[in-house]
């Protein structure tokens, strides 16, 4: 119990370190007011713009002090009001931008994970366990060039192969609403980000198999006459159970980071275009938001993969 | 590549393993020679300008690769073979500068923490595992946002990220030295620390992390790009990012897809030779415990 309290307070001192640090930045390094008013922030000497500065001030706390402004905005935060945009009116607000836009991301993050396991896994047994040496030599190759090949070189090859030679799928994401009516659009991209993962997990899978596969235990199942997919499935792959959840927990965070670029080269407007636009923008409010959504999820999908670890492998936890 | 696994026992390994780098070796140390090569020396070829317009009267840009433009050219008629190449130098260079600093600052902290132990080992600790549970791409975006796009921010930011898994590797090296025969002998002799980090260790721990210097290139390489896409990486001169971006436009990938297909020909393989040769090495010496360019 002491382990997982110290896990757990690492986590929330960890997403505490840095919203501190990114909401310091972002308030001096940049200029708030500037994104707000525009050329007018600057103009102190004519007592109308005077006025509207002060107004704005005023509406954005950008009166008070540094940390008390920092408080307020982690009390919104945690209760989920991420504030309001710095723009002339502020609308819409932040959470509602994230609102439509997260889960865009996280459809397209949770159909690349599907992918990659579905693919991965079948793919490592296989090969394994495959006695046709050429046709293996051609998957240990295919491995090799889906691992090398960056995410973004993948995302241009398949939109141009698939997309436009061959015509199977749709190029540019229409974003309607409902969108998960239009999840079939999601499926070239989700392939992008899942391919490579899939080649890890074939990698990975294919060792642990062959030396799985000399055990006694399968020789046993096999003289019991058990069938073929049986022990692979049910015998064989249990064992590496452990590699398969540590490559998730990896391949997690690595398919939504991935996520952000997949998403622009086949413009879906997700939450990575919002990033890039509110960076370009200086609209801190939205940069700070994703920022700490980012952090969080990526951080409580790693505590979820320790918790996982310890459940599978009891001796994790002394 | 964290979890690439190693071969396994039954096959091409074998019972008796030659100690020779064979032609699986050489082949992609090859074209990394050629690529690094034709890179530094740009400048004295007699290549095309990358930001001069071929422009032909009469026919709209980009042109298809032809004996003129090997690669064919851009959308505004720039000759894609030399661009890719000017975008090899600062590609390469992100990529080796990142290694280098994140190499010196992390190997530096992972080796005193494995040798002196104690608080500083608890502290380093603790600061690798910071770094590792924070998405780096946030970090990279966010810092490159606040400052400047220029190579050598970039490179830094990058090597910050590369610092815990380069540590925590040398750490875990320098551990498994520090209680050897050799080392002893170097204390009982009256060896101070540093002595024996640079005469006695450093040279142990080179051997293991030196095959990951090159997977932290690939690493670094394939960072670069993705902020391209982004449009968050440097703001002069070409990457093989910034050009893959460029061809990846819906009408140019679909009307001119060599504009896009050249850089990521060249980048694939670059990527692919430094992984090869980086699984090579490893298999070679040996190196099981990595972290490196996940």
């Amino acid at each position: 119990m002491r382990f997982w309290g110290l896990r757990v307070g690492m986590l929330i001192a960890l997403l505490l370190a840095v919203s501190m640090f990114t909401f310091g930045a972002m308030n001096l390094l940049g200029d708030p007011l500037f994104n707000i008013l525009g050329p007018v922030a600057g103009d102190t000497e004519n007592p109308e713009n005077l006025a509207k500065i002060e107004a704005a001030k005023e509406q954005f706390y950008l009166d008070r002090p540094l940390p008390e402004r920092y408080v307020r905005w982690l009390g919104d935060f945690v209760t989920g009001d991420f504030g309001v945009r710095f723009s002339a009116s502020g609308q819409p607000p932040v959470s509602e931008v994230i609102k439509e836009r997260l889960p865009r991301t996280l459809a397209l993050s949770g159909m690349a994970m599907t992918f990659t396991l579905a693919i991965g896994i079948p793919w490592g047994v296989w090969s394994g366990s495959t006695s046709k040496k050429g046709l293996d030599r051609l998957s240990t190759g295919v491995a090799f060039f889906l691992v090398s090949i960056p995410n973004f070189a993948l995302g241009v090859v398949l939109l141009y192969a698939v997309g436009f030679r061959l015509g199977w799928m749709p190029v540019r994401f229409d974003a309607g609403d409902p969108f998960w009516q239009r999840m079939h659009q999601l499926v070239l991209p989700a392939l992008t980000l899942a391919l490579g993962g899939a080649a890890v997990y074939q990698r990975l899978l294919r060792t642990d198999m062959i030396t799985t596969l000399q055990e006694d235990f399968i020789l046993m199942a096999r003289a019991k006459g058990l069938s073929r997919r049986h022990i692979l499935f049910r015998h064989a792959l249990r064992p590496s159970l452990f590699s398969v959840v540590t490559l998730f927990g990896i391949n997690a965070g690595a398919v939504f980071g991935g996520a952000l670029i997949v998403e622009l080269i086949f413009g879906i407007p997700g939450i990575g275009s919002l990033f890039v636009e509110s960076i370009f923008r200086e609209d801190f409010p939205v940069v700070l938001a994703l920022v700490m959504i980012l952090t969080a999820g990526f951080v409580v999908m790693n505590f979820v993969v320790d918790v996982l670890y310890s459940i599978i492998d009891p001796r994790v936890r002394q | 590549m964290k979890l690439t696994a190693e071969p396994p026992m039954d096959e091409s390994s074998g019972a008796v393993k030659a100690r020779r780098l064979g032609p699986g070796f050489w082949l992609p140390m090859g074209w990394i020679f050629l690529i690094v090569g034709v890179a530094l020396l740009a400048p004295v070829l007699p290549l095309k300008d990358p930001t001069d317009y071929f422009i032909r009267p009469g026919e709209r840009p980009p042109y298809p690769p032809s004996a003129d433009h090997w690669f064919g050219t851009d959308q505004d008629a720039r000759d894609m073979f030399s661009r890719i190449i000017s975008g090899a130098r600062v590609s390469l260079a992100v990529g080796f500068m990142t290694v280098t600093m994140s190499f010196i600052v992390g190997g530096t902290l992972g080796m005193v923490a494995g040798l002196v132990r104690g608080w500083f080992d608890r502290l380093a600790s603790f600061l690798f595992l910071v770094v590792l549970s924070f998405p780096g791409i946030v970090l990279v975006i966010l810092i490159i946002a606040l400052i400047d796009r220029s190579v050598l921010t970039i490179s830094v930011v990058l090597a910050i990220g590369g610092i815990a898994p380069v540590g925590r590797l040398a750490r875990a090296a320098t551990l498994s030295f520090a209680e050897r025969e050799f080392v002893i002998a170097a204390r009982t002799l009256g060896a101070r620390n540093s002595r024996i980090l640079f005469r006695e260790l450093l040279p142990n721990v080179v051997i293991p992390m030196g095959a990951l210097v090159l997977l932290g290139v690939a690493a670094a390489i394939l960072a670069e790009g993705g902020l391209a896409f982004l449009g968050l990486s440097i703001e002069k001169g070409e990457t093989w990012g910034k050009l893959i971006r460029n061809g990846s436009g819906s009408r140019v990938l679909r009307d001119s897809p060599w504009v896009a297909f050249g850089p990521i020909t060249v980048m694939f393989l670059t990527l692919a030779s430094i992984n090869y040769i980086g699984d090579y090495l490893r298999d070679f010496f040996n190196v099981r415990e990595t972290g490196l360019g996940q």
